[in-house]
């Protein structure tokens, strides 16, 4: 725990913080955005630039000290080609995000649809350029930097059996994109977040969907992280559930060197549920940090949020996960877990469940584990033939397809399934 | 088939010697029923047969057809065919039966030199089997013993030993928790794998498992040791007169 | 279950406002001028007899308290202390120290008397055999009396106020003091290093299985006085030592400060047992005074095979701010922490434990029982660290929190930091309202509310009692019951 007692002295901008600085001077005549925009975008670069990266001594970042740990910014790479590939689940519609830019002729039956570009420059997306926060280091980068994005509309009722997948690449550089998202009264509809490198040049990349749920909606929302051995991602999700609202929500990281995953949510409506599952794939010399911050606000909701975590080779893996139950959020039903299989002794994990209750009338609860493989698992296996390192991997990759198959959609669990097993035979 | 020869053996946690120098010898072919009271070291020994490590063998050798295994680990002693039908079968979510089944039998047919089965190959051995064991299809889809009450449980250990073809078969406590039709099921699926070649121990504290499967040997196990030996008369006279007075002759 | 129906007893009997503990005593004092300097320190150095060498120990911690910053890290909030405007020397006239029974002044033997401590060897003698407690009384800045000091001198041990330590043991002093949390620690414990006045020293030399039960009690009385007590236990090789310390303070308007600073240290298989029954004035039903308990508590576990237990009954305090705390350095060595916090009123609590595994095969336990009513605050804040080389450690913690009422707060921080892959680390947390069902089924029966409510909160905290020495269990049960009145309705 943070037992440090002195404040940190005003220290000067560190390389990266620099290099941040410079490059928001040398973009800001083709950043897009009207006046309203342009302002929000001075501001939140101005308190970067003020409170620098955050480090260790924030609680927020205690375990990732963005400060140290991102050293260099890479040269942003306009031109460098990528292009848009199969989805992950056939017949899914894919929404293509090549190098930041998104597609302004993409189109989908039943919802509305326009590029965050264009919705900077009228300037009516400038009032969601927010940071939640005054530690809310992701806000302020892509508030700042953003170029484009899709903003999506579920008309109320709407129903969209096939999925959308928001299919984001590149090829190294600077990408800054955003997905302000509403789903209207009793909409359905599943969508794929898919963050992907082409190539290992590094990149910079900052991401935040900012999605509302309005009463009575269904949606189930997957984040899958690939990003390339050389990238940074700090991935920020936002959410708003209505009454009755359910959201599934699903993340997977499975790629980057520096990764941050933020999940804010705000459960806001009576009788809304969240679902919430992720999965750390995390090897190499990766450190990976996913942040919970979950707030029942409101009467008789209900969540629960299990994270299975593998940690292989050198990486470091960190979970924080925050349950606030606000006074008068009677009723509230929330269970979290987070669970590691720890594989090498060069690895590490740290987790932090919190539980922050004001109201009485509740059942909350976190449990967390870090252990090695089931001991007595590994003999039954073994017992019946199957040899120790065979045995393992079956293990390990059950404890991940325990989640995965919680999806129960066929083609989604099978597409996920491959993909975890591909990166498990590269790594175990 | 198998020879076991001043045994003993520990915890390895703590150094509690469970197994004082146990002699056994079961042939091909042979039933082999051993039964004890509680405590008396039965379960252990089949965890050490089937080389958990949990157990250290101190002294005293186990040769299966001549070679000894004490070397070897849980899954190469599998591969030279022993097989250990679980007291308690761990429950493994995530992991699914089906899967679990063909790593299992194309593993040991891999360490024994022998070709992998075909998907189509292995579907039709495990349908077969899985209908005389009255297994029905959604169990096996289900992940590996997850759910599954004790009787199919126990049927699924049954179902896996007659797939895996084993030539030494170890029962630990099989009946228990079973009910009499589930009872009669197990055993009919354990004496339909009975032959020549092929030995099983069927670790038992109660008699009447031994009615199903009939025992051509009897021993009685009492403080890590073999006490007496004998034949199926063995079993009622322990059923009629209880442990007390083979183990006060005994002593 | 008579112990329940004690605590029932106990509740009706008392009002919120009528905590039991809270009458002053007029007592002729010995006084330090208020504040805190370098000429306070040689004046608190002085009236101790001290050596130079620890007058130069506590300016050296004074001045670098100077350059440190007090920490807001904890869910706690207080107006800023003016450490200026306290007094940091408080003895009753005459006892500079310690000295025999018959010496001490009947006017505060009559307070011990009130407080159920009992002083007289003679009297506890003619009590129930089993129940042999030795006891160091310490009143505001000074250790007044030691008991049984003789009778364990004949063991071997060591029992005496850590002043007479300081004179009489300066070896074993300046080997061990400081030596597991040190004079730069933290805000708190370098300000206790500078100017604490008093405390306990136990010493269990090599194989010895302390005869009694030890402990100390804790007593602040003065006006607007800090206590800085300081505590330092040490078992050698194969020592046995269980020591427990209970503090109480008459009720004021204003807050005082109480900041002490516990060491442990533990040898190859030794075993050290400290429990705290913790009873300060909590301030009133409007939050109006009250003790900040702002306590640092180490234990090293520096021998292997050693063993350290924390046992905690937090029922008083305005404010605590506490972590009692094990470093398993030695292979196989083993912490626990076993905690009831019970917060009411306006009463704020931050409080938990590390566990720093560093040795082969530690292990550690947590169990933590947090009770919060009224308008208070109670969290419980937690470290679980697997260092690098630390292989095949083992954690269980468990942290429950319950609430009474709707106003309150219970929250739940454990850091959990893993760098060996062979750890096996499990924590649990839940919290929840007292069971309705659990209550109906009570006063279904016949039972009234409010004990219903103490019959399952006793069920609740029962884990951690039980680990308590059973004299203490009976009192730490009553002392929840007390807490928790006026929590219904």
């Amino acid at each position: 725990m943070n037992m440090l007692t002195t404040n940190p002295p005003a220290a000067r901008l560190t390389a990266a913080e620099t290099a941040l600085v410079e490059a928001f001077s040398a973009q800001i005549g083709e950043l897009p955005g009207n006046g309203a925009v342009i302002g929000t975008r001075d501001r939140l670069l101005d308190d970067l630039k003020k409170s620098g990266l955050p480090t260790r001594r924030i609680e927020a970042w205690h375990y990732t000290d963005l400060k140290n740990l991102l050293r260099a910014i890479p040269e942003a790479q306009a031109t460098a080609a990528t292009e848009a590939v199969a989805p992950l689940v056939d017949g899914a519609t894919v929404l293509s995000v090549l190098q930041g830019v998104a597609d302004s002729r993409a189109a989908v039956d039943g919802v509305d649809i326009a590029s965050l570009k264009d919705r900077l420059v009228d300037g009516t997306a400038a009032a969601g350029l927010t940071a939640l926060d005054k530690d809310d280091a992701i806000g302020r980068i892509n508030g700042s930097f953003v170029r484009d994005g899709y903003v999506l509309n579920f008309p109320a009722q709407a129903e969209i059996a096939a999925p959308i997948e928001l299919q984001a690449r590149h090829a190294g550089g600077q990408i800054h994109t955003r997905f302000p998202v509403s789903f209207g009264e009793g909409s359905k509809a599943t969508v794929i977040e898919r963050h992907q490198a082409v190539t290992e040049d590094a990149a910079l990349v900052s991401s935040i969907s900012d999605i509302v749920l309005e009463e009575g909606a269904e949606i189930t929302w997957i984040i899958l992280q690939q990003q390339g051995l050389a990238d940074t991602h700090l991935g920020q999700i936002r959410v708003k559930l209505g009454k009755d609202a359910k959201l599934r929500l699903f993340v997977i990281n499975a790629g980057g060197k520096l990764v941050r995953q933020e999940l804010r949510i705000e459960v806001v409506g009576e009788g809304a549920e969240l679902t919430l599952r992720g999965v750390n794939l995390l090897g190499g010399e990766s450190h990976t940090d996913v942040t919970l911050v979950l707030g029942h606000n409101v009467p008789h909701t209900n969540s629960t949020e299990t994270f299975r975590n593998v940690v292989f080779d050198r990486a470091s893996g960190v979970f924080q996960g925050m349950i606030r139950v606000a006074p008068d959020a009677q009723k509230t039903d929330a269970k979290m877990a987070c669970n590691t299989l720890l594989l090498s002794d060069e690895a590490d994990f740290a987790a932090k469940p919190e539980l922050e209750i004001f109201a009485d009338d509740v059942i909350c609860g976190h449990g967390a584990t870090v252990t090695d493989i089931s001991k007595t698992h590994l003999f039954y296996l073994m017992a019946r033939g199957v040899p120790e390192n065979k045995a393992r991997a079956m293990l390990v990759n059950a404890f991940v397809a325990e989640i995965v198959e919680e999806l129960e959609e066929e083609k989604l669990v099978e597409a996920l399934e491959d993909i975890v097993s591909a990166w498990l035979e590269k790594h175990a | 088939m198998l020879e076991i020869r001043n045994l003993h053996a520990r915890i390895a946690e703590d150094g509690t010697e469970i197994i004082r120098g146990l002699n056994l010898t079961v042939r091909a072919g042979e039933v082999a029923a051993i039964m004890g009271p509680n405590g008396s070291g039965k379960s252990t020994l089949s965890y050490i047969l089937s080389g958990r490590d949990d157990y250290e063998v101190t002294e005293g050798e186990i040769l299966l057809n001549g070679e000894s295994i004490l070397e070897l680990n849980p899954a190469e002693r599998a591969s030279k065919g022993i097989f250990l039908a679980f007291q308690y079968p761990v429950e493994i979510p995530g992991v699914a039966t089906m899967q679990f089944l063909k790593v299992a039998m194309n593993e040991q047919r891999k360490a024994r030199g022998e070709e992998e089965l075909t998907t189509p190959d292995f579907i039709r051995r495990v349908k077969e089997a899985a209908a005389k064991l009255q297994i029905d299809q959604a169990m096996l889809r289900r992940p590996l013993n997850v759910g599954f009450s004790g009787g199919e449980k126990k049927r699924a250990e049954i179902l896996q030993m007659a797939l895996l073809e084993p030539s030494l078969c170890v029962l630990d406590e099989t009946d228990s928790g079973l009910d009499i039709d589930a009872l009669k099921i197990v055993a009919d699926g354990v004496n339909a794998l009975k032959s020549p070649d092929r030995a099983t121990i069927v670790i038992t504290h109660y008699q009447r498992l031994l009615d199903y499967i009939i025992p051509d040997t009897v021993h009685v196990l009492y403080k890590g040791q073999i006490i007496r030996s004998g034949d199926k008369a063995l079993a009622h006279e322990l059923e009629a007169n209880g442990y007390a007075d083979i183990i006060g002759q005994a002593a | 279950m008579p112990a329940v129906q004690e605590t029932v007893d106990q509740v009706r009997r008392i009002d919120i406002d009528q905590y039991k503990y809270g009458f002053e005593t007029v007592i002729e004092v010995d006084k330090a001028p208020k504040g805190l300097s370098e000429d306070i320190i040689r004046f608190i150095s002085a009236k101790k007899q001290e050596p130079e060498w620890m007058l130069e120990w506590r300016l050296d911690a004074y001045r670098r308290w100077l350059t440190m910053e007090e920490p807001t890290w904890a869910r706690v909030e207080y107006p800023k202390i003016d450490f200026n405007d306290l007094y940091y020397y408080a003895a009753p006239k005459g006892t500079s120290g310690p000295t025999s029974i018959e010496d001490v002044d009947p006017e505060l033997l009559r307070v011990y008397e009130k407080l159920g401590i009992p002083l007289r060897e003679q009297e506890i003698l003619a009590g129930v055999k089993t129940s042999r407690v030795a006891v160091d009384a310490v009143f505001d800045s000074v250790s007044v009396v030691t008991t049984f000091k003789k009778e364990l001198q004949k063991a071997g041990v060591i029992f005496m106020s850590i002043s007479e330590a300081i004179r009489e043991h300066p070896d074993l002093i300046k080997q061990y003091l400081g030596s597991v949390v040190s004079t730069t620690d933290n805000y708190y414990a370098t300000l206790n290093a500078a100017v604490f006045t008093d405390g306990s020293f136990v010493f269990v030399p090599k194989g010895v299985r302390c005869p009694m039960e030890l402990s100390t009690y804790f007593r602040i009385n003065e006006k607007n006085t800090g206590q800085f007590e300081r505590t330092l236990i040490i078992a050698e090789e194969g020592a046995y030592v269980s020591y427990l310390e209970g503090c109480t303070a008459p009720q004021r308007d204003e807050n005082q400060l109480h900041a002490a600073v516990v060491e442990l240290v533990a040898l190859d298989d030794a075993e050290i047992k400290y429990s705290t029954v913790q009873n300060w004035y909590p301030g009133d039903a409007q939050g109006k005074g009250g003790i900040y308990n702002f306590v640092t508590k180490r234990g090293d576990c520096r021998g292997h095979r050693s063993k350290i237990s924390w046992t905690q009954v937090e029922t008083g305090s305005a404010i605590t701010w506490k972590y009692p705390s094990c470093i398993l350095r030695g292979d196989e060595s083993r912490g626990e922490f076993y905690s009831i916090a019970v917060s009411n009123g306006h009463q704020q609590i931050d409080s938990g434990t590390k566990m720093i595994h560093l040795g082969k095969n530690t292990s550690s336990r947590i169990i933590s029982k947090g009770i919060s009513a009224g308008k208070s605050n109670n969290t419980y804040r937690g470290q679980v660290s697997i260092h690098r080389r630390a292989e095949n450690a083992r954690n269980f913690t468990n942290c429950d929190s319950l609430l009474i009422g709707d106003r309150c707060g219970a929250h739940t921080v454990p850091y959990i930091d893993v760098k060996n892959a062979s750890a096996q680390i499990e924590h649990e947390a839940t919290t929840s309202k007292i069971s309705e069902d659990q209550k109906f089924y009570a006063m279904q029966r016949g039972i009234p509310e409010e004990e219903a409510i103490a019959l399952i909160v006793n069920g609740f905290v029962k884990d951690v009692i039980q680990e308590l020495p059973m004299e203490f269990a009976v009192e730490a049960q009553k002392l929840i019951g007390i807490s928790l009145e006026g929590s219904v309705g």
